[in-house]
């Protein structure tokens, strides 16, 4: 009996459904407590930063809740930093699939974004029944932009992982070193201030972390009190193409190196 | 049938390219099945893994209208925290099958492994022979045009052993096979032609029996 001819797009859909299949059962599986693990990170730095701010207990942003603040910035982050390290991550602890011819590198990665944007909705959606619960103020001013930004950064944090998984397979420190500038990224991507809180000097060195340009966005599009006036949407596209398509020119170059190591 | 076409392999090293294969050229005619022999570190398993277009040539190229296995028995491609069952799922909806044939399948590896209640236990807590049944009744399962067969037709006891083999002979009824062994009695039971590697060369021959003569006499003490 001869195997039936698939094309490569009905291919590429099984195989990406079965990997993500197989993403969801590994991780949350049973006694893992996944789905509390997809919510801590954020959780964590909301209470911190937000029990933080009660200390100071001053009220520099009028007309927000300042956890509503810290929760939609954080989520993103975390969405992108998760995304990043995922994709980075998806060759080398699937190497042993590629065994099975049909499974390319790229489906791989494919599935884990994908997975950590369901984990990403899932953690977003338990926020907002948090924040409906303690009746904190979570109206949007435009909700149809942040949605945009959003999505928008999902395509930067696949670009930039594709681009940081073929470079993670050849340079055996680059996963290290993108591991390692995570963490500062944290402080300096506008999450716990907006940019226009910052002194002169100090906003025009943070403008150049691509990530605050999208934070500003979310932010400036959900409160009603703050304005996008710091994004600049030239310097996001730069930032979301360039790593994109040398992600994609590397990919294709060394695809069957990545397969055979 | 399948193509070499001028094909080198070699892997850098720090005192130059360490060659595998170099510049061979060969056709393998449909309807055989292949023996391939080699001392240890010949590029046996290198060569199977670029025929089944898992790894390929560093120059030249490898033509097929084929369809391949993944290595039969490869026990590496299982998740660890999934039981034998969700395995046999992520296997199937790989090659597109419909749920329909998922539960076939599942009926089948479950009845050719024998590995009773552990079929839906993780895999992480089988021992290896419990692995390799799962992974050589699920091989078994799907259709190719040829088998990859790495050294693994010794698994399990004796009993077990029989079972497989006669599967084996069954499915061979139906495709072909290529079988990296070291095992002479298995290669001239179940090939009909034979390659032999031997310092970066391949030669080929018409009947299993030449080659094996061939890889018994390089195996001489000189």
């Amino acid at each position: 009996m001869k195997a039936v001819h698939r094309s490569s797009f009905e291919i590429f859909s099984s195989v990406v459904s079965a990997l993500f299949l197989r993403e969801i059962q590994t991780r949350f599986g049973t006694k893992k407590g996944g789905y509390f693990w997809a919510l801590f990170d954020a959780m964590l730095m909301v209470l911190i930063f937000a029990g933080l701010k009660s200390l100071v207990a001053e009220k520099s942003m009028p007309g927000i809740d300042f956890p509503v603040f810290l929760a939609s910035g954080f989520l993103a982050f975390f969405m992108f930093k998760n995304i990043v390290n995922g994709a980075m991550g998806a060759f080398s602890a699937n190497a042993a699939l590629f065994n099975y011819r049909q499974v390319r590198p790229f489906d791989t990665l494919v599935s884990r974004v994908l997975v950590e944007i369901l984990v990403s909705t899932m953690a977003t959606l338990a926020f907002i029944g948090i924040g409906l619960y303690f009746e904190f103020n979570i109206a949007v001013k435009d909700f149809s932009m942040v949605i945009l930004a959003v999505v928008w950064l999902v395509l930067f944090a696949f670009g930039f992982g594709l681009f940081s998984a073929v470079m993670a397979t050849f340079f055996e420190n680059y996963a290290k070193i993108v591991q390692v500038i995570m963490t500062p990224l944290l402080f300096i991507s506008a999450l716990m201030y907006t940019v226009e809180s910052l002194p002169q000097a100090l906003r025009e060195i943070i403008l150049y972390n691509p990530l605050v340009h999208f934070i500003e966005m979310i932010h400036g599009n959900f409160f009603t009190t703050l304005t996008t006036e710091y994004v600049d949407y030239s310097y996001m596209f730069f930032w979301t193409f360039i790593p994109l398509f040398a992600g994609l020119y590397l990919y294709r170059a060394s695809e069957k190196r990545i397969i055979s190591t | 049938m399948i193509e070499l076409r001028h094909v080198s392999k070699y892997y850098p090293t720090d005192r130059g390219r360490k060659y595998v294969l170099e510049n061979v050229s060969l056709r393998i005619p449909d309807g055989v099945n292949l023996g391939i022999l080699g001392r240890n570190g010949a590029g046996k398993s290198t060569l199977l893994r670029m025929l089944g277009g898992i790894d390929f040539p560093s120059e030249g190229s490898i033509h097929s209208d084929n369809t391949f296995s993944w290595p039969m028995g490869l026990a590496g491609g299982f998740q660890g925290s999934m039981t034998g069952r969700q395995n046999v799922k992520f296997v199937c909806r790989i090659y597109g099958k419909s749920p329909g044939e998922i539960q076939k399948a599942i009926d089948y590896v479950q009845e050719f492994s024998e590995i009773g209640e552990y079929f839906d236990q993780p895999i992480k807590s089988y021992s290896s022979g419990m692995k390799s049944r799962l992974s050589f009744g699920l091989s078994l399962y799907f259709d190719f045009d040829y088998l990859i067969i790495d050294e693994t037709l010794s698994v399990g006891d004796a009993n077990f052993q029989n079972k497989a083999k006669t599967r084996l002979r069954e499915k061979i009824e139906r495709c072909n096979i290529l079988l990296v062994s070291h095992g002479m009695a298995v290669l001239k039971e179940l090939c009909d032609a034979g390659i032999l590697l031997h310092e970066g060369k391949v030669y080929y021959y018409d009947d299993i029996k030449d080659a094996i003569t061939a890889y018994t006499e390089i195996n001489k003490p000189s």
